[in-house]
């Protein structure tokens, strides 16, 4: 198995370098580290109002449009819709009292008053991602007459579900000395991230590698998703020793207990039309966690696709790109 | 700008692949050669099942899959799993004793170090207990995974068959450690383990900015109050700002004025 891999990597090493295929886009607006992109259509416009994407916290927005054949917002743009992404950005020692309050009020609501501004909307799509469909959710409740049609993905809602690892976890750790007055560290969240299955993440993955004998679009894949998992940029202390007691310790969102700057965040007042993907095999995000949604929405219009795809999987697998923009693009046009 | 990743790629290959630079970068073969030696250790065992069990009564075969399994669960008794990297502490032990009496003007100092010297131990204490853990899933797994071979007759050891056998070890592996890692034992050894961690770095930064204090350095804490006061009056503005627009009236508003503020931290459970 490692002589052949031997010889295949010796070859690679001779090649020259390729560019990397990401969508064109645009920056529309900047507000101190986080940055609002408008995606260049390459489509027919099949739907009008424009889709924000809002990512995690954790990890950078461009695994979503990691290279062309394996990019969500790719697959979205081929679906003729009008697509914008939040960067969140690197929070450095002066974001370490940022709360979710700020990232919500200040900036999630500044992009959508921003788009909504520009394109003389009332209203827009939403496509949280992970950690954003949570603060989707969130805002979706504080703000419900600035969202047309909401939609979750890999979103965990119930963070103490039987199969919950990460939850169990963070349950009996003392968040606030952790975090103490300062950031946590990506590389930190990374140790506890690989922790969850070690054998395949620290291991099996790497030999796996080697076995494959990769050619070169092989190698640059393997490449860029690696760099992705380990690009985590540190997490601002307030906003991260809040999402970790009220969310995975205490529950509250699945438990209509939480409260955001001193305004309840109730899903039942969500009306507006939810679509909520899930990963079947999703390790960090366990479906049931997901599925909860159903139960807590007011909404009436209410539709979960589950794919046998794992957290990753949803964005970059060929099966992702068959099927989930297609998924999308298709619920929004009914709405 | 994001790194090429055809040049990470590169950089990689080259540090584990033997005269493929002429500048000698055999010298950094480390970085990868942990998982070429890992195939290489698990092929040698899996041909030594093969030719073991290969047409041999069910005894002979049981044994082979046994012996297969003890030498898979001696290859991954090292095995560093990630809560032993030092995650997030870095650092020597502290030098202290931890039961001296503390004396003097340097009291307050003897005192911090003496708790640090005990937060050092908890996360010694806690990381071996995870270290167990993992080893006992490692023991499990090898017995399982050998239990299966004998279950079932053994394939021509062909590459393939090697790569789907080195997966169900993963496989035995992952299965182990999850009933593991989703007990409460192990929960509260993390939880000891980050705990003493955070009291180490605590007892550490004021240390540090005692230091600091005595040479007139500015400190983290200052910074932090100057931080926070920006902050506030950053706050203030914005909210003047929200009241002077006319369809402000029509949309929620978070509280009036917030400013951030520390949030008291629970004590660490010993």
């Amino acid at each position: 198995m490692t002589n052949n891999s031997f010889s295949a990597l010796a070859a690679l090493a001779a090649a020259t370098p390729g560019a990397a295929g990401c969508s064109e886009r645009e920056m529309v607006r900047q507000s101190g580290k986080v940055k609002l992109y408008r995606y260049r259509p390459i489509a027919r416009p099949s739907v009008s109002t424009p889709l924000l994407i809002v990512y995690a916290l954790v990890n950078r927005p461009y695994m979503m449009d990691l290279q062309e054949d394996r990019s969500l917002i790719r697959g979205l743009l081929n679906e003729g819709l009008d697509v914008y992404l939040i960067d969140w950005g690197y929070p450095d020692g002066a974001d370490r009292f940022t709360t979710l309050a700020d990232y919500l009020d200040d900036h999630l609501a500044g992009c959508v008053a921003h788009i909504l501004e520009a394109q003389h909307l009332d209203a827009l799509n939403m496509l949280g991602v992970c950690q954003g469909g949570v603060l989707s959710l969130c805002f979706s409740a504080l703000q419900p007459q600035r969202i047309k049609n909401l939609i979750t993905m890999v979103t965990p809602v119930d963070f103490h579900s039987p199969a919950d690892l990460l939850s169990k976890w963070a349950r009996r750790i003392d968040i606030a000395a952790w975090v103490g007055d300062g950031n946590v560290s990506g590389d930190v969240l990374n140790q506890l991230f690989l922790s969850l299955m070690p054998f395949r993440l620290t291991q099996q993955k790497y030999v796996d590698l080697l076995a494959a004998n990769p050619d070169r679009a092989g190698a640059e894949n393997f490449m860029r998703v690696e760099q992705w998992i380990f690009d985590s940029p540190d997490q601002a202390g307030a906003a991260f020793r809040e999402f970790v007691i009220w969310f995975y310790q205490e529950n509250r969102l699945a438990q209509n207990r939480l409260e955001i700057s001193g305004r309840k965040v109730d899903l039942r007042t969500l009306r507006v039309p939810v679509l909520n993907l899930i990963g079947k095999r999703d390790h960090l995000v366990p479906p049931a966690a997901s599925l909860a949604l159903k139960g807590l929405v007011g909404s009436r219009d209410y539709t979960a696709l589950e794919f046998d795809l794992g957290h990753i999987g949803m964005y970059i697998s060929a099966r992702a790109q068959h099927e989930v923009p297609a998924s999308i693009a298709k619920w929004l046009a009914a709405r | 700008m994001q790194p090429d990743p055809w040049a990470q790629w590169l950089a990689f290959s080259a540090r584990f692949t033997p005269g493929a630079s002429p500048s000698g970068t055999a010298q950094n073969a480390s970085s990868f050669a942990p998982f070429a030696d890992l195939s290489e250790h698990f092929n040698a065992a899996a041909r030594a099942y093969f030719d073991g069990a290969a047409n041999a009564p069910a005894p002979a075969a049981a044994a082979a899959a046994q012996s297969f399994g003890d030498s898979l669960r001696e290859l991954f008794s090292d095995i560093q799993l990630p809560w032993n990297l030092s995650a997030g502490i870095g650092g020597a032990p502290p030098m202290f004793a931890p039961n001296s009496p503390a004396l003097g003007a340097s009291r307050e100092s003897q005192l911090r170090a003496q708790r640090m010297a005990e937060a050092w131990r908890r996360i010694e204490e806690a990381q071996r207990r995870l270290q167990r853990f993992g080893a006992d899933a490692v023991r499990e797994a090898a017995a399982t995974f050998a239990a299966g071979l004998a279950a079932a007759p053994p394939q021509a050891p062909s590459a393939e068959a090697l790569h789907k056998l080195y997966g169900t070890w993963i496989d035995c592996a992952e299965d182990a450690y999850a009933r593991a890692a989703h007990g409460e034992p192990f929960c509260n050894a993390l939880a000891d383990y980050v705990n003493a961690s955070s009291e180490w770095r605590k007892e550490l930064q004021a240390g540090i900015e005692h230091s600091a204090k005595l040479l007139d350095l500015p400190t983290r804490s200052e910074i932090n109050t100057l931080t926070q006061r920006l902050m506030a009056v950053e706050h203030e503005l914005r909210a003047l700002r929200e009241q002077s627009r006319p369809e402000a009236a029509a949309t929620p508003q978070r509280a009036p004025q917030r400013a951030p503020q520390r949030v008291p931290r629970k004590k660490a459970k010993p």
